[in-house]
Protein backbone atom coordinates (compact mmCIF):
# COMPACT_ATOMS: atom_id res chain seq x y z
CA UNK A 1 0.00 0.00 0.00
CA UNK A 2 2.76 2.43 0.96
CA UNK A 3 4.40 2.18 -2.46
CA UNK A 4 1.22 3.24 -4.25
CA UNK A 5 0.97 6.41 -2.17
CA UNK A 6 4.69 6.98 -2.67
CA UNK A 7 4.50 6.62 -6.45
CA UNK A 8 1.54 8.99 -6.68
CA UNK A 9 3.42 11.51 -4.56
CA UNK A 10 6.56 11.09 -6.67
CA UNK A 11 4.63 11.60 -9.92
CA UNK A 12 2.90 14.69 -8.47
CA UNK A 13 6.30 15.96 -7.29
CA UNK A 14 7.86 15.43 -10.72
CA UNK A 15 4.91 17.16 -12.39
CA UNK A 16 5.00 20.14 -10.02
CA UNK A 17 8.76 20.63 -9.89
CA UNK A 18 9.33 19.60 -13.48
CA UNK A 19 6.79 22.08 -14.79
CA UNK A 20 7.32 25.07 -12.50
CA UNK A 21 11.04 25.34 -11.80
CA UNK A 22 12.41 27.96 -14.22
CA UNK A 23 15.19 27.47 -16.72
CA UNK A 24 18.57 29.06 -16.15
CA UNK A 25 19.08 32.43 -17.90
CA UNK A 26 20.32 32.03 -21.43
CA UNK A 27 20.94 33.86 -24.69
CA UNK A 28 18.08 33.30 -27.11
CA UNK A 29 19.73 34.91 -30.12
CA UNK A 30 22.03 37.74 -31.12
CA UNK A 31 21.93 40.08 -34.06
CA UNK A 32 23.62 40.63 -36.45
CA UNK A 33 24.92 37.10 -36.95
CA UNK A 34 27.80 37.79 -39.31
CA UNK A 35 30.73 40.20 -39.26
CA UNK A 36 33.98 40.79 -41.09
CA UNK A 37 37.41 40.71 -39.51
CA UNK A 38 38.76 44.15 -38.78
CA UNK A 39 35.24 45.56 -38.48
CA UNK A 40 33.42 47.18 -35.61
CA UNK A 41 30.06 45.70 -34.76
CA UNK A 42 27.28 46.77 -32.43
CA UNK A 43 25.84 43.45 -31.22
CA UNK A 44 22.36 43.14 -29.71
CA UNK A 45 21.96 40.28 -27.26
CA UNK A 46 18.50 38.90 -26.59
CA UNK A 47 18.31 37.01 -23.32
CA UNK A 48 15.86 34.41 -22.10
CA UNK A 49 14.77 34.40 -18.42
CA UNK A 50 17.42 37.07 -17.83
CA UNK A 51 17.40 40.11 -15.50
CA UNK A 52 20.05 42.33 -17.03
CA UNK A 53 18.85 45.41 -15.09
CA UNK A 54 19.42 43.75 -11.72
CA UNK A 55 23.12 44.52 -11.57
CA UNK A 56 25.26 47.47 -12.48
CA UNK A 57 25.98 47.75 -16.17
CA UNK A 58 29.76 47.90 -15.62
CA UNK A 59 29.68 44.51 -13.86
CA UNK A 60 28.20 42.76 -16.91
CA UNK A 61 30.78 41.49 -19.37
CA UNK A 62 30.22 39.94 -22.76
CA UNK A 63 32.61 38.09 -25.07
CA UNK A 64 32.63 36.62 -28.50
CA UNK A 65 34.86 33.62 -27.94
CA UNK A 66 36.69 31.33 -30.33
CA UNK A 67 38.40 29.06 -27.80
CA UNK A 68 39.78 29.30 -24.28
CA UNK A 69 42.64 31.56 -25.40
CA UNK A 70 41.02 33.62 -28.15
CA UNK A 71 38.13 35.97 -27.44
CA UNK A 72 37.00 39.54 -28.03
CA UNK A 73 35.55 41.53 -25.12
CA UNK A 74 32.55 43.71 -25.77
CA UNK A 75 32.96 47.47 -25.13
CA UNK A 76 30.49 50.23 -24.17
CA UNK A 77 27.90 47.80 -22.88
CA UNK A 78 24.43 49.21 -22.45
CA UNK A 79 21.39 47.47 -21.01
CA UNK A 80 18.10 48.35 -22.74
CA UNK A 81 15.83 46.19 -20.61
CA UNK A 82 15.86 42.90 -18.69
CA UNK A 83 16.26 40.80 -21.80
CA UNK A 84 18.13 43.08 -24.20
CA UNK A 85 21.68 44.36 -24.04
CA UNK A 86 24.05 45.89 -26.58
CA UNK A 87 27.81 45.89 -26.85
CA UNK A 88 30.43 46.96 -29.40
CA UNK A 89 33.08 44.60 -30.68
CA UNK A 90 36.33 45.63 -32.38
CA UNK A 91 37.45 42.57 -34.30
CA UNK A 92 41.16 42.08 -35.00
CA UNK A 93 42.12 42.17 -38.66
CA UNK A 94 43.13 38.52 -38.56
CA UNK A 95 41.28 35.34 -37.63
CA UNK A 96 42.55 32.99 -34.88
CA UNK A 97 42.70 30.20 -37.45
CA UNK A 98 43.81 30.28 -41.09
CA UNK A 99 40.39 29.66 -42.61
CA UNK A 100 37.84 31.76 -44.54
CA UNK A 101 35.60 32.13 -41.47
CA UNK A 102 35.22 31.10 -37.83
CA UNK A 103 32.19 30.60 -35.61
CA UNK A 104 32.26 32.57 -32.34
CA UNK A 105 30.35 31.70 -29.18
CA UNK A 106 28.60 34.50 -27.34
CA UNK A 107 29.28 34.44 -23.58
CA UNK A 108 27.62 36.82 -21.17
CA UNK A 109 28.68 37.02 -17.54
CA UNK A 110 26.26 38.61 -15.11
CA UNK A 111 26.85 38.84 -11.32
CA UNK A 112 23.37 37.69 -10.30
CA UNK A 113 22.19 35.70 -13.35
CA UNK A 114 25.46 33.83 -13.83
CA UNK A 115 27.01 32.85 -17.15
CA UNK A 116 24.97 32.32 -20.27
CA UNK A 117 26.30 31.01 -23.53
CA UNK A 118 25.13 30.79 -27.12
CA UNK A 119 27.27 28.40 -29.19
CA UNK A 120 28.20 29.52 -32.73
CA UNK A 121 26.39 32.84 -32.33
CA UNK A 122 28.35 34.95 -34.80
CA UNK A 123 30.17 33.97 -37.97
CA UNK A 124 33.27 36.06 -38.50
CA UNK A 125 34.35 36.17 -42.14
CA UNK A 126 37.90 36.99 -43.18
CA UNK A 127 37.98 40.34 -44.92
CA UNK A 128 40.16 39.87 -47.96
CA UNK A 129 40.50 43.63 -48.57
CA UNK A 130 40.91 45.15 -45.11
CA UNK A 131 39.71 48.71 -44.88
CA UNK A 132 41.87 51.49 -43.52
CA UNK A 133 39.20 52.62 -41.09
CA UNK A 134 40.60 50.50 -38.32
CA UNK A 135 44.13 51.63 -38.84
CA UNK A 136 42.92 55.22 -38.75
CA UNK A 137 41.04 54.67 -35.50
CA UNK A 138 44.26 53.33 -34.03
CA UNK A 139 42.74 50.42 -32.15
CA UNK A 140 45.26 47.59 -32.05
CA UNK A 141 42.84 44.79 -31.23
CA UNK A 142 44.13 41.29 -30.58
CA UNK A 143 42.53 37.92 -29.91
CA UNK A 144 44.43 37.05 -26.75
CA UNK A 145 44.37 40.21 -24.62
CA UNK A 146 40.90 39.62 -23.10
CA UNK A 147 40.38 35.91 -22.48
CA UNK A 148 37.19 34.73 -20.81
CA UNK A 149 37.95 34.76 -17.06
CA UNK A 150 36.37 35.27 -13.65
CA UNK A 151 32.94 34.02 -14.54
CA UNK A 152 30.13 34.02 -12.01
CA UNK A 153 28.91 30.45 -11.58
CA UNK A 154 25.53 30.60 -9.85
CA UNK A 155 24.31 27.43 -8.16
CA UNK A 156 20.55 27.55 -7.78
CA UNK A 157 17.58 25.28 -8.34
CA UNK A 158 16.87 25.65 -12.04
CA UNK A 159 17.10 23.55 -15.18
CA UNK A 160 19.76 24.11 -17.81
CA UNK A 161 19.03 26.36 -20.73
CA UNK A 162 19.79 24.59 -24.01
CA UNK A 163 19.35 26.02 -27.45
CA UNK A 164 17.03 24.13 -29.81
CA UNK A 165 15.15 22.39 -26.99
CA UNK A 166 14.53 25.38 -24.65
CA UNK A 167 11.55 24.75 -22.32
CA UNK A 168 10.92 21.30 -23.80
CA UNK A 169 13.86 20.06 -21.70
CA UNK A 170 11.15 19.35 -19.12
CA UNK A 171 9.94 16.49 -21.30
CA UNK A 172 13.01 14.57 -20.09
CA UNK A 173 11.07 13.95 -16.86
CA UNK A 174 8.11 12.39 -18.68
CA UNK A 175 9.36 10.93 -21.96
CA UNK A 176 12.40 9.04 -20.65
CA UNK A 177 10.78 7.55 -17.48
CA UNK A 178 8.10 5.99 -19.73
CA UNK A 179 10.81 3.79 -21.27
CA UNK A 180 12.25 2.91 -17.88
CA UNK A 181 8.78 1.98 -16.62
CA UNK A 182 8.17 -0.04 -19.79
CA UNK A 183 11.39 -2.02 -19.34
CA UNK A 184 10.62 -2.75 -15.67
CA UNK A 185 7.05 -3.80 -16.49
CA UNK A 186 8.02 -6.04 -19.40
CA UNK A 187 10.82 -7.59 -17.34
CA UNK A 188 8.38 -8.33 -14.49
CA UNK A 189 5.93 -9.75 -17.04
CA UNK A 190 8.63 -12.14 -18.30
CA UNK A 191 9.46 -13.18 -14.72
CA UNK A 192 5.80 -14.12 -14.19
CA UNK A 193 5.72 -15.96 -17.52
CA UNK A 194 8.72 -18.03 -16.42
CA UNK A 195 7.05 -18.70 -13.08
CA UNK A 196 3.91 -19.79 -14.90
CA UNK A 197 5.85 -22.26 -17.06
CA UNK A 198 7.56 -23.72 -14.01
CA UNK A 199 4.48 -23.85 -11.82
CA UNK A 200 1.16 -23.88 -13.70
CA UNK A 201 -0.79 -21.42 -11.58
CA UNK A 202 -3.22 -19.41 -13.70
CA UNK A 203 -2.67 -16.40 -11.45
CA UNK A 204 0.92 -16.01 -12.68
CA UNK A 205 -0.37 -15.84 -16.24
CA UNK A 206 -2.91 -13.15 -15.29
CA UNK A 207 -0.10 -11.13 -13.73
CA UNK A 208 2.17 -11.60 -16.73
CA UNK A 209 -0.49 -10.40 -19.15
CA UNK A 210 -1.56 -7.46 -16.95
CA UNK A 211 2.06 -6.31 -16.64
CA UNK A 212 2.46 -6.58 -20.41
CA UNK A 213 -0.70 -4.49 -20.87
CA UNK A 214 0.61 -1.81 -18.53
CA UNK A 215 3.95 -1.92 -20.34
CA UNK A 216 2.22 -1.44 -23.67
CA UNK A 217 0.35 1.56 -22.29
CA UNK A 218 3.64 3.12 -21.20
CA UNK A 219 5.10 2.33 -24.61
CA UNK A 220 2.27 4.23 -26.29
CA UNK A 221 2.68 7.14 -23.87
CA UNK A 222 6.44 7.15 -24.47
CA UNK A 223 5.85 7.22 -28.21
CA UNK A 224 3.32 10.07 -27.93
CA UNK A 225 5.49 12.20 -25.62
CA UNK A 226 8.40 11.50 -27.95
CA UNK A 227 6.40 12.58 -30.99
CA UNK A 228 5.35 15.80 -29.26
CA UNK A 229 8.98 16.48 -28.46
CA UNK A 230 10.14 15.53 -31.95
CA UNK A 231 7.56 17.85 -33.48
CA UNK A 232 9.09 20.72 -31.52
CA UNK A 233 12.81 19.96 -31.84
CA UNK A 234 13.17 17.93 -35.06
CA UNK A 235 10.34 19.67 -36.90
CA UNK A 236 8.12 16.63 -37.47
CA UNK A 237 6.42 14.11 -35.17
CA UNK A 238 7.77 11.15 -37.15
CA UNK A 239 11.13 11.23 -38.88
CA UNK A 240 11.92 7.52 -39.28
CA UNK A 241 14.51 7.70 -36.57
CA UNK A 242 15.79 4.20 -35.83
CA UNK A 243 14.51 4.36 -32.25
CA UNK A 244 11.05 5.37 -33.41
CA UNK A 245 11.04 2.42 -35.78
CA UNK A 246 12.26 0.01 -33.09
CA UNK A 247 9.53 1.29 -30.76
CA UNK A 248 6.91 0.67 -33.40
CA UNK A 249 8.24 -2.88 -33.76
CA UNK A 250 8.16 -3.32 -29.99
CA UNK A 251 4.50 -2.32 -29.91
CA UNK A 252 3.80 -4.73 -32.79
CA UNK A 253 5.41 -7.60 -30.87
CA UNK A 254 3.25 -7.02 -27.81
CA UNK A 255 0.08 -6.49 -29.86
CA UNK A 256 0.84 -9.86 -31.48
CA UNK A 257 1.21 -11.30 -27.97
CA UNK A 258 -2.31 -10.15 -27.07
CA UNK A 259 -3.74 -11.62 -30.28
CA UNK A 260 -1.94 -14.90 -29.58
CA UNK A 261 -3.47 -15.04 -26.10
CA UNK A 262 -6.95 -14.93 -27.55
CA UNK A 263 -6.54 -17.44 -30.35
CA UNK A 264 -6.84 -20.62 -28.31
CA UNK A 265 -9.93 -22.51 -27.20
CA UNK A 266 -8.39 -23.86 -24.01
CA UNK A 267 -7.23 -21.14 -21.60
CA UNK A 268 -4.37 -23.25 -20.20
CA UNK A 269 -2.90 -23.87 -23.65
CA UNK A 270 -3.23 -20.20 -24.56
CA UNK A 271 -1.59 -19.16 -21.32
CA UNK A 272 1.29 -21.59 -21.81
CA UNK A 273 2.02 -20.69 -25.43
CA UNK A 274 1.71 -16.96 -24.87
CA UNK A 275 4.06 -17.27 -21.88
CA UNK A 276 6.56 -18.93 -24.20
CA UNK A 277 6.12 -16.18 -26.80
CA UNK A 278 6.45 -13.51 -24.12
CA UNK A 279 9.87 -14.85 -23.09
CA UNK A 280 10.93 -15.23 -26.71
CA UNK A 281 9.75 -11.71 -27.59
CA UNK A 282 11.46 -10.13 -24.58
CA UNK A 283 14.75 -11.78 -25.53
CA UNK A 284 14.45 -10.51 -29.08
CA UNK A 285 14.02 -7.00 -27.64
CA UNK A 286 17.68 -7.09 -26.62
CA UNK A 287 18.91 -6.92 -30.22
CA UNK A 288 16.07 -4.51 -30.99
CA UNK A 289 17.00 -2.01 -28.30
CA UNK A 290 20.74 -2.45 -27.83
CA UNK A 291 22.29 -3.86 -31.01
CA UNK A 292 20.33 -2.52 -33.99
CA UNK A 293 20.19 1.17 -32.93
CA UNK A 294 23.99 1.21 -32.78
CA UNK A 295 24.21 0.36 -36.47
CA UNK A 296 22.21 3.31 -37.72
CA UNK A 297 22.42 7.06 -37.29
CA UNK A 298 19.84 8.50 -34.92
CA UNK A 299 18.55 11.94 -34.05
CA UNK A 300 18.37 10.95 -30.40
CA UNK A 301 21.00 12.32 -28.01
CA UNK A 302 24.02 10.11 -27.47
CA UNK A 303 23.28 8.43 -30.78
CA UNK A 304 26.85 7.81 -31.88
CA UNK A 305 27.47 4.44 -30.31
CA UNK A 306 25.37 4.43 -27.19
CA UNK A 307 21.61 3.98 -27.33
CA UNK A 308 21.08 5.54 -23.91
CA UNK A 309 21.58 9.21 -23.38
CA UNK A 310 24.86 10.33 -21.92
CA UNK A 311 25.45 11.49 -18.37
CA UNK A 312 26.31 14.97 -19.64
CA UNK A 313 22.70 15.43 -20.75
CA UNK A 314 21.50 15.60 -17.15
CA UNK A 315 22.64 18.08 -14.56
CA UNK A 316 22.23 17.65 -10.83
CA UNK A 317 19.01 19.67 -10.60
CA UNK A 318 17.45 17.53 -13.30
CA UNK A 319 18.53 14.36 -11.54
CA UNK A 320 16.51 15.48 -8.51
CA UNK A 321 13.36 15.30 -10.65
CA UNK A 322 14.35 12.63 -13.16
CA UNK A 323 15.02 9.72 -10.77
CA UNK A 324 11.87 10.28 -8.65
CA UNK A 325 9.88 10.45 -11.90
CA UNK A 326 11.23 7.04 -12.96
CA UNK A 327 10.30 5.51 -9.61
CA UNK A 328 6.90 7.19 -9.58
CA UNK A 329 5.84 6.19 -13.10
CA UNK A 330 7.13 2.63 -12.60
CA UNK A 331 5.14 2.37 -9.37
CA UNK A 332 1.98 3.63 -11.08
CA UNK A 333 2.54 1.05 -13.82
CA UNK A 334 2.74 -1.78 -11.29
CA UNK A 335 -0.36 -0.48 -9.56
CA UNK A 336 -2.27 -0.45 -12.87
CA UNK A 337 -1.13 -4.01 -13.54
CA UNK A 338 -2.27 -5.09 -10.09
CA UNK A 339 -5.73 -3.62 -10.67
CA UNK A 340 -5.98 -5.38 -14.03
CA UNK A 341 -4.94 -8.69 -12.41
CA UNK A 342 -7.68 -8.37 -9.80
CA UNK A 343 -10.26 -7.56 -12.46
CA UNK A 344 -9.23 -10.61 -14.50
CA UNK A 345 -9.32 -12.83 -11.42
CA UNK A 346 -12.90 -11.74 -10.68
CA UNK A 347 -13.90 -12.23 -14.33
CA UNK A 348 -12.39 -15.72 -14.38
CA UNK A 349 -14.21 -16.67 -11.19
CA UNK A 350 -17.50 -15.44 -12.65
CA UNK A 351 -17.24 -17.81 -15.60
CA UNK A 352 -16.14 -20.60 -13.29
CA UNK A 353 -12.48 -20.73 -14.27
CA UNK A 354 -9.99 -21.20 -11.43
CA UNK B 1 19.03 -40.07 -33.22
CA UNK B 2 19.46 -36.68 -34.83
CA UNK B 3 20.36 -38.30 -38.15
CA UNK B 4 17.31 -40.52 -38.02
CA UNK B 5 15.07 -37.53 -37.40
CA UNK B 6 16.78 -35.57 -40.16
CA UNK B 7 16.32 -38.53 -42.46
CA UNK B 8 12.65 -38.59 -41.50
CA UNK B 9 12.29 -34.93 -42.48
CA UNK B 10 13.84 -35.55 -45.89
CA UNK B 11 11.70 -38.62 -46.41
CA UNK B 12 8.59 -36.70 -45.49
CA UNK B 13 9.45 -33.93 -47.91
CA UNK B 14 10.22 -36.45 -50.63
CA UNK B 15 6.87 -38.16 -50.17
CA UNK B 16 5.07 -34.82 -50.34
CA UNK B 17 6.92 -33.56 -53.38
CA UNK B 18 3.96 -31.45 -54.43
CA UNK B 19 4.46 -29.27 -51.30
CA UNK B 20 8.09 -28.60 -52.15
CA UNK B 21 7.24 -27.98 -55.80
CA UNK B 22 4.57 -25.60 -54.57
CA UNK B 23 7.15 -23.55 -52.65
CA UNK B 24 9.52 -23.49 -55.62
CA UNK B 25 6.70 -22.35 -57.87
CA UNK B 26 5.80 -19.75 -55.26
CA UNK B 27 9.35 -18.35 -55.48
CA UNK B 28 9.24 -18.22 -59.27
CA UNK B 29 5.81 -16.59 -59.32
CA UNK B 30 6.90 -14.02 -56.80
CA UNK B 31 10.08 -13.20 -58.70
CA UNK B 32 8.00 -12.83 -61.82
CA UNK B 33 5.41 -10.60 -60.15
CA UNK B 34 8.16 -8.42 -58.69
CA UNK B 35 9.84 -8.25 -62.08
CA UNK B 36 6.64 -7.33 -63.92
CA UNK B 37 5.73 -4.73 -61.27
CA UNK B 38 9.15 -3.03 -61.44
CA UNK B 39 11.01 -3.86 -64.62
CA UNK B 40 14.05 -1.66 -64.22
CA UNK B 41 15.34 -1.51 -60.65
CA UNK B 42 18.45 0.10 -59.22
CA UNK B 43 20.72 -1.79 -56.84
CA UNK B 44 19.10 -0.33 -53.72
CA UNK B 45 15.62 -1.50 -54.71
CA UNK B 46 17.02 -4.80 -56.02
CA UNK B 47 18.46 -5.50 -52.58
CA UNK B 48 15.23 -4.78 -50.72
CA UNK B 49 13.05 -6.72 -53.17
CA UNK B 50 15.43 -9.68 -53.03
CA UNK B 51 15.14 -9.87 -49.25
CA UNK B 52 11.38 -9.51 -49.40
CA UNK B 53 11.17 -12.44 -51.82
CA UNK B 54 13.42 -14.53 -49.54
CA UNK B 55 11.42 -13.50 -46.46
CA UNK B 56 8.04 -14.48 -47.87
CA UNK B 57 9.34 -17.66 -49.47
CA UNK B 58 10.95 -18.67 -46.16
CA UNK B 59 7.86 -17.99 -44.11
CA UNK B 60 5.75 -20.08 -46.48
CA UNK B 61 8.29 -22.87 -46.55
CA UNK B 62 8.63 -23.10 -42.78
CA UNK B 63 4.99 -22.63 -41.77
CA UNK B 64 4.12 -26.19 -42.80
CA UNK B 65 6.84 -27.76 -40.56
CA UNK B 66 4.46 -28.54 -37.76
CA UNK B 67 1.09 -28.77 -39.47
CA UNK B 68 1.90 -31.39 -42.09
CA UNK B 69 1.95 -34.18 -39.50
CA UNK B 70 -1.12 -35.26 -37.60
CA UNK B 71 -1.51 -34.89 -33.84
CA UNK B 72 -1.33 -38.61 -33.18
CA UNK B 73 1.88 -38.96 -35.13
CA UNK B 74 3.37 -36.07 -33.15
CA UNK B 75 2.41 -37.90 -29.96
CA UNK B 76 4.28 -40.92 -31.32
CA UNK B 77 7.44 -38.83 -31.93
CA UNK B 78 7.11 -37.32 -28.50
CA UNK B 79 7.29 -40.74 -26.91
CA UNK B 80 10.22 -41.81 -29.06
CA UNK B 81 12.45 -38.77 -29.19
CA UNK B 82 13.82 -35.97 -27.09
CA UNK B 83 11.93 -32.76 -28.06
CA UNK B 84 15.11 -30.71 -28.42
CA UNK B 85 16.51 -33.29 -30.86
CA UNK B 86 13.31 -33.12 -32.84
CA UNK B 87 13.51 -29.35 -32.95
CA UNK B 88 17.19 -29.40 -33.93
CA UNK B 89 16.40 -31.79 -36.78
CA UNK B 90 13.66 -29.44 -37.98
CA UNK B 91 15.90 -26.39 -37.71
CA UNK B 92 18.73 -28.07 -39.65
CA UNK B 93 16.31 -29.32 -42.28
CA UNK B 94 14.68 -25.90 -42.62
CA UNK B 95 18.08 -24.21 -42.85
CA UNK B 96 18.99 -26.46 -45.79
CA UNK B 97 15.58 -25.86 -47.36
CA UNK B 98 15.89 -22.08 -46.97
CA UNK B 99 19.44 -22.12 -48.36
CA UNK B 100 18.13 -23.90 -51.45
CA UNK B 101 15.21 -21.50 -51.72
CA UNK B 102 17.38 -18.38 -51.33
CA UNK B 103 19.75 -19.79 -53.96
CA UNK B 104 16.84 -20.37 -56.29
CA UNK B 105 15.41 -16.91 -55.61
CA UNK B 106 18.81 -15.34 -56.25
CA UNK B 107 19.22 -17.29 -59.48
CA UNK B 108 15.76 -16.51 -60.77
CA UNK B 109 15.82 -12.89 -59.68
CA UNK B 110 19.24 -12.12 -61.12
CA UNK B 111 18.16 -13.81 -64.35
CA UNK B 112 15.27 -11.38 -64.84
CA UNK B 113 16.44 -8.28 -62.97
CA UNK B 114 20.23 -8.46 -63.38
CA UNK B 115 22.90 -9.17 -60.78
CA UNK B 116 24.36 -6.08 -59.09
CA UNK B 117 26.37 -8.04 -56.48
CA UNK B 118 29.99 -6.88 -56.34
CA UNK B 119 31.30 -8.90 -53.40
CA UNK B 120 30.03 -12.41 -54.03
CA UNK B 121 31.63 -14.20 -51.01
CA UNK B 122 30.17 -11.66 -48.59
CA UNK B 123 26.79 -11.88 -50.27
CA UNK B 124 26.78 -15.69 -50.06
CA UNK B 125 27.80 -15.51 -46.40
CA UNK B 126 24.95 -13.04 -45.75
CA UNK B 127 22.44 -15.32 -47.46
CA UNK B 128 23.72 -18.32 -45.47
CA UNK B 129 23.53 -16.43 -42.16
CA UNK B 130 20.09 -15.19 -43.13
CA UNK B 131 18.88 -18.74 -43.80
CA UNK B 132 20.12 -19.87 -40.38
CA UNK B 133 18.47 -16.94 -38.58
CA UNK B 134 15.18 -17.23 -40.49
CA UNK B 135 15.15 -20.98 -39.94
CA UNK B 136 15.61 -20.71 -36.15
CA UNK B 137 13.05 -17.96 -35.64
CA UNK B 138 10.43 -19.25 -38.09
CA UNK B 139 10.66 -22.87 -36.94
CA UNK B 140 10.07 -21.80 -33.37
CA UNK B 141 7.20 -19.46 -34.21
CA UNK B 142 5.67 -22.12 -36.48
CA UNK B 143 5.62 -24.52 -33.54
CA UNK B 144 3.61 -21.97 -31.54
CA UNK B 145 1.34 -20.97 -34.41
CA UNK B 146 0.58 -24.60 -35.31
CA UNK B 147 -1.22 -25.00 -31.98
CA UNK B 148 -3.57 -22.07 -32.61
CA UNK B 149 -6.71 -21.79 -34.66
CA UNK B 150 -5.65 -19.17 -37.20
CA UNK B 151 -2.10 -20.35 -37.71
CA UNK B 152 -1.30 -18.63 -41.02
CA UNK B 153 -2.17 -15.13 -39.75
CA UNK B 154 -0.50 -15.77 -36.41
CA UNK B 155 2.66 -17.00 -38.12
CA UNK B 156 3.00 -13.67 -39.92
CA UNK B 157 2.16 -11.35 -37.05
CA UNK B 158 4.28 -13.23 -34.52
CA UNK B 159 7.35 -13.62 -36.69
CA UNK B 160 7.66 -10.32 -38.57
CA UNK B 161 8.49 -8.14 -35.57
CA UNK B 162 10.81 -10.79 -34.12
CA UNK B 163 12.67 -11.23 -37.40
CA UNK B 164 13.15 -7.50 -37.98
CA UNK B 165 16.55 -7.10 -36.24
CA UNK B 166 17.91 -10.00 -38.31
CA UNK B 167 16.40 -8.62 -41.50
CA UNK B 168 17.80 -5.11 -40.94
CA UNK B 169 21.28 -6.52 -40.31
CA UNK B 170 21.01 -8.71 -43.42
CA UNK B 171 19.92 -5.81 -45.62
CA UNK B 172 22.80 -3.75 -44.29
CA UNK B 173 25.34 -6.52 -44.94
CA UNK B 174 24.10 -7.11 -48.46
CA UNK B 175 24.17 -3.36 -49.11
CA UNK B 176 27.86 -3.60 -48.30
CA UNK B 177 28.18 -6.60 -50.63
CA UNK B 178 26.48 -4.56 -53.36
CA UNK B 179 28.87 -1.66 -52.62
CA UNK B 180 25.93 0.63 -51.90
CA UNK B 181 27.51 1.75 -48.67
CA UNK B 182 31.14 1.76 -47.63
CA UNK B 183 31.80 0.13 -44.31
CA UNK B 184 34.98 -1.62 -43.37
CA UNK B 185 33.69 -2.73 -39.97
CA UNK B 186 31.06 -5.09 -41.35
CA UNK B 187 32.63 -7.93 -39.36
CA UNK B 188 30.91 -6.45 -36.31
CA UNK B 189 27.56 -6.81 -38.08
CA UNK B 190 28.32 -10.47 -38.75
CA UNK B 191 29.15 -10.94 -35.08
CA UNK B 192 25.87 -9.18 -34.16
CA UNK B 193 23.98 -11.51 -36.47
CA UNK B 194 25.66 -14.57 -34.94
CA UNK B 195 24.89 -13.23 -31.47
CA UNK B 196 21.19 -12.77 -32.33
CA UNK B 197 21.13 -16.30 -33.79
CA UNK B 198 22.77 -17.68 -30.65
CA UNK B 199 20.24 -15.92 -28.37
CA UNK B 200 17.31 -17.21 -30.42
CA UNK B 201 18.71 -20.75 -30.62
CA UNK B 202 19.32 -20.97 -26.87
CA UNK B 203 15.82 -19.70 -26.13
CA UNK B 204 14.29 -22.07 -28.62
CA UNK B 205 15.90 -25.02 -26.88
CA UNK B 206 14.86 -23.89 -23.44
CA UNK B 207 11.29 -23.08 -24.42
CA UNK B 208 10.43 -25.77 -26.95
CA UNK B 209 9.63 -28.51 -24.40
CA UNK B 210 6.87 -26.27 -23.01
CA UNK B 211 5.26 -25.88 -26.43
CA UNK B 212 5.62 -29.51 -27.34
CA UNK B 213 3.79 -31.28 -24.55
CA UNK B 214 0.03 -31.03 -24.72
Amino acid sequence: MWWKTLSVLLVLYSLAVGMFVPLKPGIAYVSPETAKSGDTMRLTIHGYNTFYTRSRTEDIRVWLQYDSANAVLGQNLSVLNDTTAEASFYFPSDLPRPSPSVMLNAILDHPSDGVSLLPSAVELVRDTAPSFALAMAGKPASWTENPVTQLHIIKDFSFPYRNVIYESIRNTFYHVPMWFALMFLFAASVVYSVMFLLNKKLDYDRRASSLAEAGLLFGIMGLVTGMLWANYTWGAPWSNDIKQLMTAVLLLIYLAYFILRRSFDEPEKGARLSAVYNIFAFASLIPLLYIVPRMFASLHPGSTGSPAFGSEDLDNTMRLVFYPAILGFTGIGFWLAQLRTRLKRVEDRMIGLD
Amino acid sequence: MLLTLLHKEFLLEFRQRYALSGIVLYVFSMVFVVYVASVKVNAQVWNILFWLIVLFASINAVVKSFVQESGSRQLYYYQLADPSMLLLAKIIYNTLLLLTLSGLSFGAYSLVAGNPVKDMPLFCLTVALGSVGFSIAFTFIASIAAKANNSATLMAILSFPVILPILLTLIRLSQIALRLIQDTSYKRDIVNLLAIDAILLTLTFVLFPFIWKD
